[in-house]
């Protein structure tokens, strides 16, 4: 089934973390890589070495190992830049997540852009790191969101979302895949977007490590992604935003490294990308997140899309046999990610029957709350794949769900 | 089937997360409060009629998985008819029990219904489904 079994095997070798057996006999399989994808031995490997040879502050001294850290530190921004077709190594900021990113957008393009009255359109299926920043808004000055409705395959509603511009309508904050679907955004969106001079952000969360990402294409404003879903660190998290856009906007926090020139009465502030970045940014997970993108890079991001199609397609089928089992959305623009319930069951406990399977799977809401109020449940059941994942996996769980079906339903 | 499961879920489990017992709202009550466990979505209502401080009636009603369906009506029938101040106790034992310390159990024994839910113990992620009617009746008495 899979087009390059050689491939797989050496790419399952470089993840030690597969080798784990659960409970002691079952062999791991890692269908959650949409909550957070393992690491390969070479960003462990990496992260170690910085530490022991390379580390100090960034920017500050003109020391040797400040040097080092610094060169490998800008050197990660600048794979960044490359890795989504930014124009300008400017134009990417480290936070220390991508919601972190997300709310330093809100803060700063409401600061710059917005007041009391104007409007934010979000969709149903956002994640709750793109919602609550949002709604910090509504409650501090009074800005009106609304909400893009879901289509029954589970994409936004383009013509709704047209619908709901007006001109007070200054911002679209939108998930690029959706983490619940699967689903990628149709691009017409952003044309809608740039028609309507409506600025708009994009939640790149889970497509940056399972789809091509070009931020001049995908005509988006601002992009957001972290370094954990894509093989690298956590506590990093990447941010881009319009070079015009991000010097307009004021500085999210005050602290070092953001500044120019500090007297007792005022402050200037540091160039780009600087300016966003107050205070000791996260340095070794910019370097390991610097790896991990090399990492994808030498496997192929066109190989990586492949296969994780083959097995989002080869699941979907097979899942879809299972009359017992109810997927939400459809088998069309699926990209990683299959949300499903077993009638009758919670989610909770398939995700424990199939631990002790050993098959990972995320169970509850998926920070998602709105979106399970839309489908009329409490919860469902993901799997989500990564580059390590196998077909011969997808068959262990696909039996496994028939004995967890078993277990429960007498 | 594997043992861990077996244990987690016994047919008491199963049947009280089916069929909950005292599930809706009490015809008077003089406490109440919700519990929500914000990451998985379960919900819990819980109402009481306290009097002389004896827990006269307790009901609750929501949604969730097995465990916090189970564990909630098996807390109701066990609660009812109880003195506060033994119910608070019982909290104590079974918060206790789910963790995976025994030892110094007072109020529950092996025969207890309450004991089925023991096996979360393997579980430590299903931990707060277990516990969820119980912080919700502890924050209830709080009133």
């Amino acid at each position: 089934m899979n087009k390059d079994k050689t491939l797989h095997k050496d790419i399952r070798k470089d993840f030690p973390i597969l080798s784990k057996k659960i409970l002691k006999t079952k062999d791991l399989v890692y269908f959650d890589t949409a909550a957070s994808a393992q690491k390969p031995q070479v960003v462990i490997d990496e992260l170690n070495q910085f530490y022991k040879s390379h580390y100090s502050n960034v920017s500050r001294g003109v020391h040797t190992l400040s040097v080092e850290s610094t060169l490998r530190y800008e050197d990660a921004r600048k794979k960044i830049q490359s890795f989504i077709n930014a124009k300008s190594e400017n134009e990417i900021i480290f936070t220390k997540s991508a919601t972190e990113s997300i709310n330093l957008v809100a803060q700063t393009f409401y600061d710059k852009y917005m007041s009391t009255g104007d409007e934010i359109i979000l969709s149903l299926m956002e994640h709750h790191s793109n919602l609550i920043p949002w709604y910090f808004l509504r409650d501090k000055y009074g800005v009106v969101i609304k909400f893009a409705n879901i289509t029954e395959s589970g994409e936004i509603d383009v013509n709704h979302f047209e619908s709901l511009i007006t001109p007070k309508t200054k911002i679209a904050a939108l998930t690029h895949l959706s983490n619940v679907y699967g689903s990628k955004i149709d691009e017409k969106v952003s044309s809608i977007c740039k028609r309507n001079n409506v600025a708009i952000l994009l939640d790149g969360c889970q497509s940056a490590a399972h789809l091509k990402i070009d931020v001049q294409k995908l005509e988006c404003d601002f992009f957001v992604f972290s370094g954990h879903k894509t093989y690298g660190p956590s506590g990093i998290g990447v941010l881009y935003g319009k070079e015009n856009l991000l010097d307009e906007m004021p500085p999210y926090q005050g602290g070092g490294g953001m500044i120019g020139e500090v007297t007792t009465d005022k402050v200037s502030y540091a160039e780009l990308p600087a300016k966003y970045e107050a205070g000791t940014p996260p340095i070794a997970e910019a370097h390991g997140l610097g790896i991990a993108i090399d990492y994808m890079n030498n496997i192929g991001i066109e190989n990586i899309i492949n296969h994780e199609e083959e097995l989002t397609k080869y699941a979907y089928e097979k899942i879809s046999e299972l009359d017992f089992v109810k997927i939400y959305g459809d088998g069309d623009n699926r990209n990683s990610i299959i949300s499903f319930n077993i009638e009758n069951i919670h989610s909770h406990e398939v995700s424990s029957f199939l631990d002790v399977e050993g098959i990972a799977v995320r169970a509850g809401h998926h920070c998602c709350q709105p979106l399970m109020k839309h489908l009329g449940v409490n919860s469902t059941s993901r799997l989500s794949f990564g580059v390590y994942n196998t077909i011969e996996e997808v068959d262990i769980f696909i039996n496994a769900l028939i004995k967890c079906k078993e277990f429960f339903i007498k | 089937m594997n043992e861990l499961l077996k244990e987690l879920y016994q047919e008491i489990i199963l049947d009280h997360g089916k069929e909950p017992r005292n599930f809706g709202e009490c015809e008077t009550h003089n406490k109440s409060a919700h519990g929500h466990n914000p990451l998985c979505g379960d919900k819990v209502s819980l109402t009481l009629f306290v009097d002389d401080d004896i827990i006269k009636d307790i009901k609750f009603s929501g949604e969730g998985c097995a465990i916090s369906v189970a564990s909630a009506s098996l807390m109701t029938e066990k609660l009812k008819g109880k003195k506060l101040s033994y119910a608070e106790n019982m909290f104590k034992d079974f918060t206790d029990l789910v963790k995976g310390s025994e030892d110094s159990l007072s109020t529950i024994d092996e025969d207890d219904s309450l004991y089925a839910l023991k096996g979360v113990k393997d579980f430590p992620m299903r931990v707060k489904c277990a516990t969820l009617a119980w912080h919700t009746f502890k924050n209830a008495l709080k009133e």
